[in-house]
């Protein structure tokens, strides 16, 4: 065997290691029929997710968009917003949802049908529901105040005419939409929980909040942890509630980093400085991403 | 009938590609005589039903088709928005707004269209053809890049039977600026003793959103004498003691209005209808809002309509000048990219002819007036005094003193006022407590950076 064949000998190896490895155990035909398969995926999965990122991107990649947005004066309340948006709305809502989802582990029809009606507030449609929220704190003509006056002779305040109370406004809509579905992720988390463990701790005294202390959080920290992030990361990007309960009145104070971009790209006509936006979340969005994907990988088994 | 193979099915499948992908020109130049049309949805229903006979008088005479949309002027705005930012635009779009075409001609998206102007131009209105000389910042040059064809100016709506009914008389409305105004403050005070526990004395629109507050904001600046906030060369005088002396007035009487209880408190949050609605709830006396949306709203109503609405002319300054109507100008424009630009100019000169355009005008129950004041003269219908109110309004929109919007004169001014420069102020002072004269100089502080990135070469 000269040099010659021992090289084409190589090169044949080689070449058949690269088609394995893209072939897998596929053999002749099965191959073109899985790539006929999976071709129409990449391509709706280039059209519709990468083509969109990458388009997004190359809007945000200008950095005078950047100085544009930093200048304007409603950003850095609009950050506070955001800042105050996230941390009082998902916190709170997850752990009254933490709460309740005990509550809702009750036996007794009462509380099956209660359930049922907790969940209607994330049942109906988002938008409906938050214009419904902006009619019924109308200071002049809305549901809430008119209450007041009827029953107890109270001029109500103008909830959404001030930065506070609309941007309280704002909030508790949120959290009241959004509470009964992790309610009802950490309903089934605590499911999942055996009977058995709490059996065990019941035996060794842990009842009622000790039982919840040292079994069922400990149990449901990494769900509850994972929920969060989830949560942080859907909120940063929630244009509705601000929008639509207070218009992100009065004056722009009840601006979110989602509105801002919005109000930025259209009313602006300013695609870019829109984006830019909310590119300027990814600091926040970035890392929360990379530790719940740590999270989801963890190996140990854990609710 | 043979049999499925996989090469078959590859082979059947690269085929329906390929003619895809193929059919698309072909479908484009089968239809090298439509244009797509994306117009604004009018505040009454005659206004959409005078579009599309517009659209179907063209197309009989032509030959040619319109596909025409009719959206709601926000959704519009966004979508223009986006077709001139992604390349994908129609033929013809109306402005959704006064910012949008001073801000995109500025950016060299929209086509110059002059020669469509050039064929009706000695029937417009001066305002009319100032409004639509945009300025391109690649060419550094003034253009047509939109076709003037509606026209409004913003008189006053007032509620003659709640007047009465508070024991005033509508001959008794004063006829200077400020007076004018406090007129309608014993009248809420009366009304409230009567029970209307929630009725004011104006509709003001002191928001950050959409177009009513900035007409409040430059109806009371040029009111106290600032006019010259922005001038034809494109320049903003925020140095002007004059011009800064109005807007510090016309931001404290706003303000002080609003917080003595003159204004629904809700009108911080307003959008343009909001006011609208409030006045035919009766949640006002008065109410400042442009065109005759407001009273067209109400048409069916004979009793209001004919009997208890008055509209309203500018009155005259604290000194007695007659004061200018701020007279906008909307109408279409090509952008960039359009792929049938021949049909789409072919409509606009169609629709810009003066007797169609009066009569799509009409159509629309003359909520816009017609930017051709020889017409208007011409056709006894617009200054009809058996029906008052467009009677007034024709009147100010095109033989009184009239001022343009000054997105006429800089696409900054656009910018300004799609951010309510202007309108955070009042806020500020209303919310945030500021001193009057610190939230105008923080405005034009803003005003002023956003005017420097809009260079205007001067010829």
């Amino acid at each position: 065997m000269d040099a010659s064949q021992v090289l084409d000998g190589n090169r044949s190896l080689a070449r058949r290691a690269r088609s394995r490895m893209f072939r897998g155990s596929l053999q002749g035909s099965e191959y073109t029929w899985a790539l006929a398969f999976v071709i129409p995926y990449i391509a709706i999965f280039l059209i519709f997710v990468i083509y969109p990122v990458v388009y997004g991107l190359w809007l945000g990649s200008d950095p005078a968009s950047y100085v544009e947005l930093f200048d304007d004066p409603i950003y850095q309340t609009t950050i506070i917003n955001t800042a105050l948006y996230l941390a009082i709305g998902v916190n709170v809502k997850m752990f009254l949802a933490l709460l309740l989802s005990g509550f809702f582990m009750r036996r007794g029809w009462w509380v099956k049908a209660l359930l049922m009606i907790y969940v209607l507030p994330w049942a109906v449609p988002q938008l409906p529901v938050f214009i419904s929220i902006h009619w019924m704190l109308n200071g002049d003509y809305g549901l809430l105040n008119n209450l007041l006056f009827e029953l107890f002779g109270i001029e109500g305040p103008s909830w959404l005419d001030s930065h506070w109370l609309a941007l309280g406004s704002v909030i508790l809509a949120y959290i009241w939409k959004w509470m009964p579905f992790w309610t009802v992720i950490l309903l089934a988390g605590r499911m999942a929980i055996p009977q058995e463990i709490h059996e065990a701790a019941k035996i060794d005294g842990a009842t009622g909040i000790r039982s919840f202390v040292h079994v069922s959080f400990p149990l449901l920290a990494n769900l509850y942890l994972v929920c969060t992030l989830l949560s942080t990361i859907f909120t940063v990007g929630d244009f509705n509630t601000a929008t639509f309960v207070s218009g992100g009145g009065p004056a722009f104070s009840t601006f979110t980093l989602a509105t801002l971009g919005i109000r930025d790209a259209f009313d602006l006509a300013q695609p870019r400085v829109g984006v830019a936006a909310v590119m300027t979340a990814l600091p926040l969005v970035v890392p929360l991403v990379i530790i719940l994907m740590r999270k989801l990988r963890t190996a140990e088994v854990q609710l | 009938m043979g049999s499925v193979t996989r090469r078959s099915v590859l082979r059947g499948s690269l085929g329906l590609v390929a003619a895809g992908a193929l059919g698309c020109p072909y479908i484009a130049n089968a239809a090298a005589t439509t244009a797509t049309v994306w117009w604004t949805q009018g505040f009454v229903p005659d206004e959409d039903a005078a579009f599309r006979k517009l659209v179907a008088d063209y197309e009989k005479a032509s030959g040619n088709k319109l596909d025409y949309s009719i959206v709601p002027f926000a959704p519009l705005r966004q979508k223009e928005v986006s077709a001139v930012t992604s390349g994908v635009v129609p033929d013809v779009m109306e402005d959704a707004d006064l910012e949008f075409a001073a801000l995109t001609a500025w950016q060299d998206q929209l086509l110059d269209l002059s020669d469509v102007v050039e064929t009706q131009k000695s029937r417009y209105s001066e305002i009319a053809l100032l409004s639509r000389q945009l300025y391109d910042n690649r060419t550094k040059e003034r253009h047509f890049y939109g076709v003037p064809m509606k026209t409004f100016a913003t008189p006053f709506h007032i509620w003659g039977d709640l007047i009465e009914k508070a024991g005033f008389k509508t001959s008794d409305i004063p006829n200077t600026w400020d007076k004018f105004i406090d007129f309608f403050v014993p009248v809420q005070k009366e009304l409230q003793a009567k029970g209307m526990r929630h009725t004011y004395a104006s509709g003001f629109v002191v928001s950050t959103i959409g177009v009513d507050p900035i007409n409040t904001f430059n109806a009371f600046v040029t009111a106290y004498g600032g006019d010259g906030i922005v001038t034809r060369d494109g320049k903003l005088h925020s140095e002007d003691p004059k011009v800064r002396e109005a807007v510090i007035q016309a931001l404290t009487r706003l303000a002080k209005f609003f917080k003595d209880g003159h204004i629904p408190p809700g009108s911080v949050n307003w959008n343009d209808a909001d006011d609208n609605n409030a006045f035919h709830s009766k949640l006002c006396v008065m109410d400042f809002d442009g065109s005759l949306s407001t009273e067209l709203a109400m048409i069916n109503d004979k009793q209001a309509y004919d009997h208890d609405m008055l509209t309203h002319p500018l009155p005259m300054s604290n000194d007695g000048k007659q004061l200018p109507a701020q007279t906008g100008v909307f109408g279409a424009v090509i952008p960039k990219g359009a792929k049938n630009v021949e049909v789409g100019k072919d409509f606009l000169k169609f629709a810009i002819q003066p007797q169609v355009l009066n009569e799509y005008l009409k159509g629309g129950l003359g909520r816009w007036a017609i930017p051709m004041p020889s017409v208007a003269k011409e056709d006894p219908w617009w200054l009809d005094p058996k029906d008052p109110h467009r009677m007034t309004h024709t009147q100010m929109a095109l033989f009184g003193p009239t001022i343009p919007w000054y997105e006429a004169y800089s696409p900054a001014i656009a910018q300004v006022n799609a951010e309510h420069v202007f309108q955070v102020a009042w806020g500020d002072i209303v919310n945030g407590g500021m001193a009057p004269d610190k939230a105008a100089d923080k405005a034009f502080k803003r005003a002023e950076a956003i005017f420097a990135k809009y260079p205007i070469r001067q010829s």
